[in-house]
Order: structure tokens, then C-alpha cells, then sequence
């Protein structure tokens, strides 16, 4: 109690903006949903790791110039029976990553359904990106980069072929989906609060990090 | 304002039989004051050393030293720190004075000044001796110690501090050292009349602070303005029930500022809002002044700037004309640490009635003993943990009959305990209504002076930390006594709609299935008997917390359990989805006490604070309603598209009512309610039903019109599922209810009658 007279280190706010999103994942069973975020997860981040009982909840963080988003991401099961489920999933989120897999025409299909029901149901705002994942597997190709490409400029989504399997485009999806969102958030209840006035992270870590690897 | 010598002392006379060595009085500087704060600051190690020494250590080391000399060293039972004085008295050369850390500052135990802080204490016993038989003695290089390089301060240690010879301006062994500048005193320290009170004015505190907030009462107390202003909240008193508001709270300030009131109000701080100053406690001795005026609070409340400091002996002898009590120069009556302070107001207060305009004696009475417990208790409180200490305070307040938030709660708990759902009110309502009510609950405490002074005393701790660590300790005094009344409501509800029903009947068709039949990943593994039989008592642990925090901490013991179950055969690095988590919970549940878990899952989806219904634990309750909705939905025979229809429409109003409720929750720092039936709110929620009824309309028919190719692969699926639901032999069981909604009311189905009369119309 003696301290109590030594000042409180309250006014010391890092100097950068924490913004948190929910951030939800939708595609077909296997396509690669959980690979591909715990690529964005454990890749090269492991200060910024929060640990989670599983790999079905994963939180990370991205680093954009003077903001740290915090993405809390929200893992479904991809089977169609599981499907009717969704929407306590995506519901309040403010970004989705709709995943299919480029060898695998049905789960493209499968997306832009995802993508249709999103739009229809999901939060007005939602940001939404579209990933055509294996893509390592160039070979066995049977959805055409471009015609995903078209499809999701035609429904005005972020489009990036990945690879969980070689990190390409991972993060530079995250990364993507970061700036495109509206940061005065105002959805989400956390993010509110943790501006009154709350140091998540080591200020230091945030500061001296450079972003996602660039 | 100026004093002379001589009006000193004669009021001092009294104390001339303890010591007359050491005048009040000193130079009143600020600058030498500053720098004095400064010096003990800094070298707060030399004079409060720290863990390995203790009292002995103190005595030993003070022995033979200046009168005035002291160090301060923890005590050996509680948390408080003593003061230990050399008197220069051969009798007994050092004398101790415990320090008592009450709930907004420190004094001395044996007087009623108490200061926000350990330096401004030491500092006012340089100049003044109260209830200590000499002035305490600093060293003179303290004072210049704002202009030692920081390197060197941690080299001073008690022994410097104490060292006669370390220029010590010990002239006179029994002076203090500020003796010197004697001819200079413009007697800080004061002896005045005004407004009948002898007291004692130190101008120079009046010149830094004001006396403005003198006139505030300590149930109004020192603040930090630092969390007021984070949370940019007003006070306002408790209305008992209806609108409790948190007028601007940053959340609106980045978001939606466009709130009611159109505007932020940066609220000015109170005045009381003091950063530095003396609480004045009442003397605990028998008061003979008028009853109304002291009747409520602790504090000495008058209309006009009066002393910053009075001292307490003063008070009592000699303006009260009482003789001394005896209890005043000792610690706390420690008999009373057995009585409860529940059962002192129980004798206190027989009837419940707010009004303390005519207070009794023993009311009285029981206000001086609270005191004291909570001065005992702030004591010990010491050892525990932030959160106990919380909760421990709640807890108090929740029983101290008088208070707001007594009242508060004890309305919410009888309001709670009398409700039950009607075809009027669904059972969603009624909780909605017990976590608004939570909530502006939660909102008293953050206001509350009493509960401030404690979490200040957290540090850093954000808000939103603060906000769960308050919910927990709300739990105790407002859940536990309402939950299992709760749950008699949320399992006849639940039985009422079917969905208890469903579930069993469900579960025993589906139970048998393995893994891969509820279509998780190869390789996953499920859960032994020895895990299952863990996870069974973690269920039942589950079912029995009433907090539902506290069972959304077990669930997540469960899923980890789970995950390691699933991970326990497979090849190392593979690394499990929701595409296997959730089958595989699905396969836990159908091995579990599905009607019992639904119930819990409704208590915590509904009462959780929504702020935790983000996150981890947001994500698996999410997924433990989801599986237990799979199961109780699960419809063999049903057309895909029905099927699929229909969980769209009741999943959308479960979206919608959740989502209304997290804004609700979220704009609730604007919009706290603690409603009551009937009210005119009922209005405003049938036209978001309304609402809500009309998105489902709209959504279902939107499922309707899909014709997407997988759907009609699914409905192939699902006839195969069909086929072999039937050679199983289980399809007289199939003669389910149509689930109506899932988490809609009775109210609502005859409107979703409607919805599905239309949808049926159009098939």
C-alpha cells in the first residue's frame, strides 16, 4: 500500500489502435480451412500467438501501420449436414474467408453458395474473402484462376490463391482482409472496450515488429 | 489564518503529560514540503525496508537513535505496516504504531487522519504529532534528494537512513530536524474555532487542494481520476429499478457515439475527485452531537470549509466533552471479526425500509460496527486475491441493507424469484431480463466509491478485466440465490417445447453411431471410457455452478479434453478443425445428458455477460449449442430443403434475438433496465418481434427459392439417410415433434404458423 502514492502507470497506451474482428471460416470439408489459418497462426508469428485449446478457435494478430487488428477466428465444420449450423458461426462476424479447393470443382461451387448465403444472411458489412487453396497442387487443377477470379470481382469479394502447404498467399490474405477493414469498428462490443484504454500486447513487440512479414 | 505561538500551546496542554519535547509546527515551505515527499519517495527502501526485516529488526535498529527516528517494516500478522518510533524514552526507547490500510487510504490505528498515501502520512507526522508521543525525524538529505543521480538512490538503505552521523541535523537529539528554521514558522499547523470545531488547519494543504472537497462525505471519497475518466461515467444514484445508465462510456466514444443523448459528456469530475488529501473519519467514540448529522455516513460532513485536518483527540476531548474512549487508541474491537456483519443488520434494521431520515441508535450503532468490520476486513483483505477481495466486498455491500446496492439486489432477487414464464413473457424474456439486470447491477459497482478504492488498488488492470472480475463476484450475491429457480423455469420451458423430448429421442437413435457416421475426420479419435467418465463429472461439476462463467470455464476443460482424446492416436502433427471437432463433440454429447446440457447451455448462451460470448469460450458454448441443436433437429425423414427451411427460419430469429441482445447489451452503457412485467417496454419488444418475424419470413423464403445443385445432392444424402435410418429399425421413433423454433416462444409460434403455412403454399 505503500506504493499507492507512486503514481499509476495508466497514461502509458500503446501508441497504436487495437482493432479485434470475428472472423469467420466457411468451405467444404478438407479443402483446407484449418491448414490454411494455422499456416497465418504459427507460420512466422509465434510472439503474437495467443494459445487455444484447438485448432478449431484461433486468434492472431496483424500489424498495420498504426493498428493492430486482432482477428478471433472462428473455425466450422465444413459437411454438409453440419451446414444448417452455420449461422451461429458467422453470426456478428465482420470478416469470412470462404475456402475451396482448385482441384476440386464441387467446393467451388460449394463457396459461391457460401458466399450467396453470407451475403443474404451474415452481417451488412461483412468483409468477405474468397481463397482458392492447394494452390501447390497446379497440376491437378480443375478451377481455372480466372474464373474465380471473375467470379469474385463480379460479386465484389477479395480473391487470393493459396497454399497452406507452402504459406503462399497466406498471409497475404490476412493481411489483405485487415486493411479492408473499417477500423472504427463499431460491431464489436470487445473491441470497444479494449479501447478504454487496455495494452493487450507489449507495446514494445508492436512497435518494433514490422507487419506479416513484408 | 495565522496562529500564535502561544494559541498552540495551550491546546496542546492536554498532550503535555505524554511529551512536551517536540512542538507542533514547522516551516511551511511547499517547496520543502515537495521535495520532503519527493526524498521519502525515492529512498522509500531506506526508511521502509523491505521482506527480512521486521520488527525486531526495527527496534534494534532504532534503539539509542534520535527521538523522531522510525522506519516502517511490515507487521508480522497482517498485511498492515508498522510504525516504529524511537521516543528517546529510556523505558521503553521505541514505540509502535501500527498503520491500518482502510479502504481509501492509510492512518494510524490509534488516530482518525487518514491519507491517501504512505509519504503524505510520514510527512504530516513531521509536522504534527497527533496521537504519536514525538514528531517524526527525517533526515535533512532527504530533502535534497531530488538532485541524487538515480544510480545511487538504491544504495541508500536503513542504515544510512538511520546513521546519526549522516549529516543528520540532529543539533538537538530531541528536536525535530526543521527546529532550525524555527524563527521562519508560519505554523502550518493551526488551532481554529471556526464553526464551533477546534481544529487544525494546515494551510498549506488548503492552499494545494482547496477545501472544496471537505464538504464532501467519504462515502464520496478520494478517486482517481484516472478511472473515472476512462470510463467517462457519471454518478447518479440508484433508482432502485428502471433506467440505470452509463451515460458515455468509451465504448460509445470510438463507436457509437450517436447514442441517445446525442453527445458526449465528458463528465467534470466530481470534486471529490481529489488527488491528494485527507479522508477525515469520524471518531468511532461515542458522539453526543446531533444524530442526523453523522446518521449515515462515516465522514465528518459540514457546510463550510473547516480543517483538512482534525485531529482526533482534540475532537473528542475537548469539543465533544467526552471522556476518551477507551476504544479510540486501540485496534479495532477484535471480538466483533465473529459476528457477521449480516447478522448485526438483521438486529439493526428490522424492517427493510431505504429511508435512513430518522435514523435509531442502534442504526447507528450498527454503521460504527460495520465500520469496524470493514476496516478488519480491509485488513486481512490484504492477503487475498484481487478477486476475492471483490467479491468479499460485493458481498458486503450486498448485505449492508441500507446501500443502493442492497436494495438493488434484493429487488432483483425478489422480482426473479416471482417470475415465471407465462404465454406473456417466454423464458428467453425472463433471462433476457435477469442479465439486464445483471448487468446495470455490474454498473453499480463499477460506480460505486467502495468498489473503486479496491480496484484501484489493482494497478493496471483493464476495464474489461475489471468488468468480468466484478460479474463473478455478482454471481455470488445475485445468481446464487435465483439459479435453481431458473432452471425449474428454463427445464419446463424447454420440456413445454419439445426440445427435452427431442433430444432423447434423438440421442437414442443417433447414440449407436460411431465417428465416421457423424462424418468425422479418419484418424480422429474419441474419447475412452476413463476420459469419458472424466468428462461426465465435468459435466455434472457444470450443471451444478450457478455462474455461468464459471461453467463456461469447465466446458472448455471438456473440449480440451476432447481435443486430446482426439489427438491422443493420431500422427503427430495433425492438427484438428472444427471439421473434426465438432463431430466428435456431437459424438460426446450422445453420450451425455443431452436434456441437462441443453439446459446448462441455455443458462450460459443467456446469462453469460456478452462480452464473454465473444471469444473462446463464445466459440465452444457456440459449438456445444450447435451440436446439441444437430442432435435435437436431427430429422431423418424431412426433406433436405425442409429441413433446411426451417432451421434457417428459427436459426434466423435465434440470430436475431441474440444479436438484439448483444446490442442491447452493448448499448445498455446508454440503456440499463431492470424491467418489470408489464411495463411499457413490452411494447418496444413485441415490434422487434415483429421485426424479428418478418427477417424470418423473409429468410426462409429466400431458402426456398435456393435450387442450388448441392442441395439437391443433399436431398439424395438424406433419402439414403432415410433408407438407413429404416433398416435400422428406428423409424416409429421418428414420429417426432416438428420442432417449431428452436429458441423462439410460445408466443412466436403462431406466428411462425403463419410463416410456414406461406412456405408450405408455395411448395
Amino acid at each position: 500500500m505503500s506504493t499507492r502514492g507512486t503514481g499509476r502507470a495508466n497514461g502509458n497506451l500503446p501508441q497504436t489502435k487495437i482493432c479485434q474482428f470475428k472472423l469467420v471460416l466457411l468451405g467444404d470439408m478438407a479443402v483446407g480451412k484449418s491448414s490454411l489459418v494455422l499456416r497465418f497462426v504459427k507460420g512466422q508469428f509465434d510472439e503474437f500467438q495467443e494459445t487455444t485449446i484447438g485448432a478449431a478457435f484461433l486468434a492472431q494478430s496483424v500489424c498495420l501501420d498504426d493498428t493492430t487488428v486482432k482477428f478471433e477466428i472462428w473455425d466450422t465444420a465444413g459437411q454438409e449436414r453440419y451446414h444448417s449450423l452455420a449461422p451461429m458461426y458467422y453470426r456478428g462476424a465482420q470478416a469470412a474467408i470462404v475456402v475451396f479447393d482448385i482441384t476440386k470443382p464441387e467446393t467451388f461451387e460449394r463457396a459461391k453458395a457460401w458466399v450467396k448465403e453470407l451475403q443474404r444472411q451474415a452481417s451488412p458489412n461483412i468483409v468477405i474473402a474468397l481463397a482458392g487453396n492447394k494452390a501447390d497442387l497446379a497440376d491437378k487443377r480443375l478451377v481455372e484462376y480466372e474464373e474465380a477470379q471473375t467470379y469474385a470481382e463480379d460479386t465484389g469479394l477479395l480473391f487470393m490463391e493459396t497454399s497452406a502447404k507452402t504459406a503462399m498467399n497466406v498471409n497475404e490474405l490476412f493481411l489483405a482482409i485487415a486493411k479492408k477493414m473499417p477500423k472504427t469498428d463499431t460491431q464489436n462490443p470487445m473491441h470497444a472496450v479494449r479501447h478504454r484504454g487496455v495494452n493487450l500486447q507489449d507495446p514494445d513487440a508492436q512497435s518494433t515488429r514490422s507487419c506479416c512479414g513484408n | 489564518m495565522m496562529k500564535e505561538p502561544k494559541d498552540e500551546t495551550e491546546n496542546n496542554e492536554n498532550r503535555k503529560n505524554i511529551s512536551s519535547t517536540v512542538p507542533n509546527g514547522i516551516s511551511g515551505d511547499p517547496a520543502k514540503t515537495l521535495g520532503l515527499l519527493h526524498g521519502l519517495r525515492v529512498c522509500q527502501d531506506a526508511w521502509a525496508p523491505k521482506s527480512p526485516w521486521d520488527r525486531h529488526g526495527a527496534h534494534t535498529a532504532l534503539w539509542g537513535r534520535p527521538a523522531g527516528s522510525f522506519l516502517v517494516v511490515q507487521g508480522s500478522l497482517s498485511q498492515d505496516q508498522l510504525l516504529c518510533v524511537s521516543v528517546g524514552d529510556s523505558g521503553e526507547p521505541v514505540k509502535e504504531f501500527s498503520i491500518m490500510t482502510t479502504e481509501k487510504a492509510l492512518r494510524l490505528t490509534a488516530s482518525h487522519l487518514a491519507f491517501p498515501d504512505l509519504f503524505q502520512l510520514l510527512h504530516f507526522y513531521t509536522l504534527s504529532r497527533d496521537v504519536l508521543p514525538v514528531c517524526l525525524l527525517v533526515p535533512s538529505w532527504v530533502y535534497t534528494l531530488k538532485n541524487l543521480p538515480d544510480h545511487l538512490v538504491p544504495l541508500l538503505g536503513p542504515k544510512t537512513w538511520l546513521c546519526p552521523s549522516s549529516d543528520l541535523q540532529a543539533k538537538s537529539s530531541m528536536t525535530p530536524e526543521t527546529a532550525e528554521t524555527a524563527e521562519t514558522v508560519m505554523c502550518t499547523i493551526q488551532v481554529t474555532a471556526a464553526s464551533g470545531a477546534m481544529c487544525f488547519i494546515n494551510p498549506l494543504y488548503l492552499h494545494e487542494h482547496g477545501d472544496d472537497w471537505l464538504t464532501h462525505s467519504s462515502a464520496n471519497p478520494v478517486r482517481h481520476p484516472l478511472r473515472r475518466d476512462k470510463r467517462l461515467s457519471t454518478t447518479r444514484t440508484w433508482e432502485g429499478r428502471g433506467l440505470k445508465k452509463r451515460s458515455s462510456s468509451p465504448a460509445e466514444d470510438c463507436s457509437t457515439f450517436n447514442n441517445d443523448r446525442g453527445s458526449f459528456e465528458k463528465t467534470p469530475v466530481t470534486p471529490s475527485t481529489t488527488p491528494g488529501g485527507v479522508v477525515l473519519r469520524r471518531a468511532s467514540g461515542t458522539s453526543k452531537e446531533d444524530p442526523l448529522k453523522r446518521a449515515s455516513t462515516d465522514s465528518i460532513q459540514s457546510p463550510l470549509p473547516q480543517s483538512p485536518h482534525r485531529v482526533s483527540w482534540i475532537e473528542d476531548k475537548i469539543w465533544l466533552n467526552s471522556p476518551l474512549p477507551s476504544s479510540q487508541l486501540q485496534p479495532p474491537c477484535l471480538e466483533l471479526d465473529s459476528l457477521s456483519v449480516s447478522s448485526i443488520e438483521e438486529e439493526s434494521e428490522p424492517a427493510l425500509s431505504p429511508s435512513p431520515s430518522l435514523p435509531s441508535h442502534r442504526f447507528q450503532l450498527a454503521d460504527k460496527m460495520k465500520n469496524r468490520l470493514s476496516a478488519v476486513g480491509q485488513a486481512i483483505g490484504g492477503l487475498m486475491s484481487p478477486q476475492r477481495r471483490l467479491s468479499n466486498r460485493v458481498q458486503e455491500m450486498a448485505e449492508r441493507k441500507s446501500g443502493a446496492f442492497a436494495e438493488a439486489v434484493r429487488e432483483f432477487i425478489e422480482q426473479t424469484l416471482t417470475s415465471e414464464p407465462t404465454p406473456e413473457i417466454t423464458y428467453t424474456e425472463m433471462l433476457q431480463e435477469v442479465r439486464s439486470s445483471l448487468t446495470a447491477l455490474r454498473e453499480i459497482l463499477f460506480d460505486s466509491t467502495e468498489i473503486q478504492s479496491i480496484t484501484d488498488s489493482f494497478g493496471d488492470t483493464p476495464d474489461f478485466e475489471l468488468d468480468s472480475m466484478l460479474e463473478l463476484a455478482l454471481h455470488k450475491v445475485a445468481l446464487k440465490p435465483v439459479y435453481s429457480h431458473l432452471y425449474v423455469c428454463l427445464k419446463t420451458a424447454r420440456r413445454d417445447d419439445g426440445t427435452l423430448q427431442r433430444l432423447e429421442a434423438n440421442k437414442s437413435i443417433l447414440e449407436d453411431r460411431n465417428l465416421e457416421e457423424l462424418e468425422g475426420a479418419a484418424g480422429a479419435g474419441v474419447p475412452d471410457s476413463s476420459v469419458m467418465e472424466k468428462i461426465l463429472q465435468r459435466w455434472t461439476a457444470m450443471h451444478e455452478a450457478y455462474s455461468p462463467s464459471k461453467k463456461v470455464g469447465t466446458l472448455l476443460k471438456v473440449c480440451k479434453n476432447i481435443y486430446h482424446s482426439m489427438n491422443a492416436n493420431a500422427k503427430p502433427g495433425t492438427v484438428f478443425g472444427a471439421d473434426d471437432f465438432l463431430p466428435c463433440l456431437t459424438w460426446v454429447l450422445l453420450r451425455s445428458d443431452v436434456a441437462t446440457l441443453q439446459v446448462d447451455t441455455d443458462y450460459m448462451m443467456e446469462l453469460l455477460d456478452p462480452m464473454q460470448l465473444q471469444g473462446e469460450g463464445g466459440y465452444y458454448l457456440t459449438s456445444l449449442y450447435a451440436a446439441l441443436f444437430y442432435i435435437s433437429s436431427f430429422r431423418p425423414r424431412v426433406a433436405k430443403q425442409q429441413l433446411s427451411a426451417e432451421a434457417h427460419r428459427s436459426l434466423s430469429q435465434w440470430h436475431r434475438r441474440r444479436t438484439l441482445h448483444c446490442n442491447q447489451s452493448r448499448r445498455s452503457r446508454n440503456r440499463r433496465t431492470i424491467r418489470r412485467h408489464g411495463s411499457s417496454n413490452g411494447n418496444r419488444r413485441t415490434s422487434e418481434e415483429r421485426n424479428s418475424l418478418k427477417a424470418s419470413t423473409e429468410s426462409s423464403s429466400l431458402t426456398d427459392d435456393k435450387s442450388d445443385t448441392h442441395e439437391s445432392l443433399q436431398g439424395l444424402d438424406e433419402e439414403l439417410q432415410v433408407l438407413k435410418e429404416e433398416e435400422e429399425g428406428s423409424a416409429d421413433r421418428e414420429q417426432v415433434q416438428l420442432p417449431e423454433t428452436i429458441i423462439t416462444s410460445p408466443q412466436i409460434d403462431e406466428k411462425d404458423r403463419a410463416v410456414r403455412v406461406s412456405w408450405n403454399e408455395r411448395s
